[in-house]
């Protein structure tokens, strides 16, 4: 009698099996999608190891410096943009909230836009500068939309939501505006990094990169009883002893944080932070223990599955990323949402 | 609250690692490596007009790569693709086993070569933005293919076959040219494009001053203001030419009051030779100027 | 653990012309059924909120256990206060026992889970509101009774030593009123928790409450033992309408009468049966 109520909650046993299962799922992922590409390669060459000269061993190059750097990127930026959408649904409370909600797309695209137009050539740590703009940009733009939202006093979810509709066409009249003055060429450029794309880095931006990321997601994880409390609106939550200011102020600064280097590491890729999070939702339920790790593993898999389905599907060329994750997401929701709505009640 | 100390630590072990495994290694090869290459037997060329280069310079054989729309000279069409001009394929271009690859230098590109270089492949990043660069530019590429007489040919030769024309043309008054990118909306080329060289060296003068913009955007009113003797559109893709110049007649014909309307002298021309800063810059010259002064022509 | 209340002098007015509360001072003694009663408008939830420290009082003061209630941290205060408020649905199908879990929040450890107390006090939380049944069932799944439930039994899992209740019955049938009235006597009675409900029926607060506070939409109040504060006078004069009182046994009832009732009721007069009027 005492257990049987208890069946359906999580257990840290539970978390960790399902987590580990996860990895595992995400590690083979990774293992396959390694041996796809334009170039067909084979794993016992390339273990030989690098040749004297680049030129010798091209499949190992290719592995190593090329599809791996790609495929780890792949992994960062997807698990960071399901945790931030994950996050930002629940602080805003709506379930349609993406990770961009808060003009951080029009944000990034307005700092990649200029560092494009003004034709800066000078790299910082080896990111070039569209990245570093888009980054400052989208950045900024949440501190912005945070600031003019605290205007309207209290946390208001409504003034937030507002403050991010109007910064959000702002920014985007601004980008249509260079876009209409700027030479073709250098439009086309921003408008390309921007749909989304894997391009191979250096494993040391990778490196730092999955550490403000994974660090996010840890922290995230810590706070996740305090995004469940603050499910049930802000005033319940502080009646409940919920400290609603600091878990607000920690769960918006990492989520802005991880969003901002996504961004700025791959461009805008949609669909992710807004459809990843509901998937896992419909088959593991609400609670945020869970539901960050799972929606990083998933959200990794994910876009690693669509990167290469992006750069493979039509040869030489690539299509965009954001592009691929909208196609192949859409249906697979779909059958989601229509085989587990029932089990869920919101779906009444 | 210890978990959170557990975490700052964790955090900054990590960046520690990260700048101690990976940060300074990460710096380019000499590119120096890339001039002294000798003949380079393995060429990827990321740009058609890059690939016009080579192809003049006699490196047929040593392409090994190019982008999609690189079809010129005919022979570069059946070349192995490498992706896009705008989204080079890494993997493509590392497959290929270049000795060189030759880039242009715009950000896409600059940071494919910065990658590629720190895996190890020599590269060549060039800027073609004026006809002065042009000369440059093939003579580096020549340098770093081992071709540098070959290279000083052509530039020679380009620079001859210009001068022959400047002579031709003579001190005859500049005719006044607009210079038609896209007619909706209304883009002409302005005085800061490797166009306007081209017009200037074929003896004409933009009829549009100077603009902030290099490709702006104009109005009626400016047409009207820019007293145009002669209108070029070139045409872009492989369309029936007529059928183009039948459609721009039509068009023009609401602006009565240009001298170039006036007078029946609105040309559509092939865009390949004039689109791209290349080899073909005397024929794409040559063309304009048969379009300012027909008579210097006829023989 | 005791639960005293004690409000001295308070006044608070959301804009400077209207004052709601002006003045009022009354004590909640530790494991006292308070009922807070009066016309809409007289401030029966902004109290509430006063009293667990959402908002701030202009003047006067409220003390729970002889402190402050705004020296309280924010932890501390969930100690004394749980609050059950009129709320939706929320937007997460969360389950009947991650919602009630969720009380436990800040007992959770390091790694974010529940201990063997937590579950103790869900389950006992479950049983006496009789929800266990429902427990891994979405909150939406619920009637509106059972939600109220869940809710109250949320509110039991923080083991705090005064419960707080906004209109908790207002939208409930006969049987789920008195079920949760049964309900929130038995926390009273078995775990002496202080218990204040501001609610809109009279008769279930002089069936089940000790205490009630009467507010007057003037600023005019009443405070003391159920018996001795409710008159059908008193309750005519604070909710401007006419009232029956009746006696069943030990307990008194007062019903509003509307226009035709009154109406019908001086024809009737002429015979020989008179209610109290």
């Amino acid at each position: 009698m005492k257990t049987e109520p208890m069946q359906g909650l999580l257990t840290p046993k539970k978390l960790i099996i399902r987590t580990g299962l996860g990895l595992t799922v995400l590690i083979m992922v990774m293992m396959a999608c390694a041996a796809v590409g334009t170039a067909s390669i084979s794993f016992r060459a390339a273990l030989e190891g690098p040749g004297e000269q680049a030129t010798v061993n091209p499949d190992y190059e290719i592995l190593v410096n090329v599809r791996l750097p790609r495929i780890l990127l792949a992994c960062l930026v997807g698990a960071a943009l399901a945790c931030s959408g994950v996050v930002f649904q629940a602080l805003l409370r709506n379930p349609l909230a993406d990770p961009y909600i808060l003009g951080i797309s029009s944000g990034a695209g307005l700092g990649a836009m200029i560092a494009v137009v003004a034709g800066f050539s000078w790299t910082l740590w080896g990111r070039s500068p569209i990245a570093v703009f888009a980054f400052i940009g989208a950045s900024g733009t949440v501190w912005l939309v945070w600031f003019v939202g605290r205007l309207t006093g209290r946390f208001h979810v409504t003034g937030l939501l507002l403050a991010g509709v109007v910064v959000n066409a702002f920014f985007s009249a601004v980008i249509m505006f260079i876009t209409s003055i700027a030479r073709a060429d250098k439009v086309y450029a921003t408008i390309f990094w921007l749909m989304g794309n894997m391009t191979a880095e250096g494993f040391f931006t990778i490196w730092i990169g999955a550490g403000f990321v994974l660090a996010g997601i840890v922290a995230l994880f810590f706070i996740a009883p305090q995004l469940n409390a603050l499910s049930l609106g802000p005033d319940n939550a502080v009646s409940m002893g919920v400290n609603v200011k600091k878990t607000r102020l920690i769960a918006f600064l990492v989520a802005s944080a991880i969003t901002a280097i996504a961004v700025s590491l791959s461009g805008l890729i949609g669909f992710v932070g807004l459809v990843v999070p509901h998937a896992v939702r419909l088959v593991f339920g609400p609670d945020h223990r869970q539901l960050l790790p799972l929606s990083a593993i998933v959200g990794a898999i994910f876009l690693i599955a669509t990167d290469t389905l992006a750069r493979v599907v039509i040869a030489p060329t690539e299509l965009p990323v954001g592009v691929v994750t909208a196609i192949v997401g859409g249906p697979v929701f779909l059958v989601l949402l229509v085989k587990y709505s029932r089990q869920v009640g919101w779906m009444k | 609250m210890n978990r959170w100390w557990w975490l700052t630590i964790g955090f900054v072990c990590w960046m520690a690692i990260g700048f101690a495994a990976f940060g300074g290694r990460e710096s380019r090869v000499d590119s120096e490596s890339a001039q002294t290459a000798g003949r380079a037997g393995r060429i990827v060329s990321l740009a058609p007009s890059l690939t016009e280069i080579l192809f003049a310079l006699g490196l047929d054989e040593e392409i090994v790569g190019v982008t999609l729309f690189s079809d010129y000279p005919p022979a570069a069409a059946k070349k192995p693709k490498v992706g896009s001009f705008w989204k080079p394929n890494i993997e493509a271009v590392v497959a290929a086993r270049p000795d060189l690859v030759i880039t242009l230098g715009f950000a896409q590109h600059r940071s494919l070569a910065d990658r590629l270089e720190r895996i190890g492949y020599n590269c060549l990043t060039v800027d073609v933005e004026k006809v002065s660069d042009l000369f440059r530019v093939i003579v580096e590429i020549g340098a770093a293919s081992g071709t540098q007489g070959r290279a000083e040919d052509l530039a020679g030769g380009i620079k001859n076959k210009l001068q022959a024309l400047s002579d031709l043309i003579g001190t005859e008054e500049k005719v006044r040219v607009l210079w038609i990118v896209q007619r909706q909306p209304l883009r002409v080329a302005g005085r800061d494009t490797f166009v306007n060289e081209m017009i200037e060296l074929a003896g004409g003068e933009n009829a549009i001053g100077p603009t902030i913009h290099k490709y702006p955007p104009i109005g009626a009113e400016q047409i009207i203001a820019s007293r145009a003797e002669v209108i070029i559109e070139p045409a872009m893709g492989q369309e029936d030419l007529n059928l183009q110049r039948r459609q721009a007649f039509k068009y023009w014909s609401k602006f009565g009051n240009l001298p170039a309307v006036g007078n029946d002298r609105i040309y559509v021309i092939s865009g390949d030779t004039v689109s791209r800063l290349g080899p073909r810059l005397y024929d794409g010259t040559e063309t304009i100027a048969r379009c300012l002064r027909p008579h210097l022509f006829e023989d | 653990m005791s639960g005293i209340i004690e409000v001295d002098n308070l006044s608070f007015a959301y804009t400077a012309d209207r004052e709601i509360l002006k003045n009022i001072s009354f004590r909640v003694d530790a494991g006292t059924f308070l009922a807070i009663a009066g016309p809409n408008g007289a401030g029966k939830s902004t109290l509430l909120n006063l009293l667990c420290g959402l908002l701030a009082p202009d003047s006067g003061t409220i003390k729970v256990d002889s402190m402050p209630v705004g020296s309280y941290s924010n932890e501390a205060l969930a100690e004394k206060f749980a609050v059950v408020r009129q709320e939706p649905v929320p937007a997460f199908g969360f389950s009947v026992i991650e919602m009630v879990l969720m009380a436990r929040t800040r007992y959770f450890g390091s790694m974010g889970f529940e201990s063997r107390q937590d579950r103790q006090a869900v389950n006992e939380a479950l049983e006496a509101t009789d929800t266990a049944q429902f427990a891994a069932r979405p909150l939406s799944s619920l009637s509106g009774g059972e939600r109220q439930r869940v809710f109250i039994a949320r509110a039991l899992a923080q083991s705090s030593s005064i419960l707080l209740l906004d209109e908790p019955t207002s939208f409930l049938d006969f049987k789920h009123q008195v079920a949760i009235y049964d309900l929130l006597k038995a926390a009273q009675l078995e775990k002496n928790k202080t218990i204040v409900t501001v609610t809109h029926d009279i008769n279930l607060a002089s069936q089940y409450c000790d205490q009630i506070l009467l507010l007057g939409a003037d600023g005019s109040y009443y405070t003391g033992n159920t018996r001795t504060v409710l008159s059908a006078d008193r309750i005519r004069k604070v909710f401007d309408v006419e009232i029956f009182e009746g006696k069943i046994g030990q307990e008194r009832f007062f019903i509003p009468l509307g226009k035709s009732t009154r109406e019908r009721g001086q024809s009737d007069n002429k015979k020989s049966q008179s209610p109290h009027l």
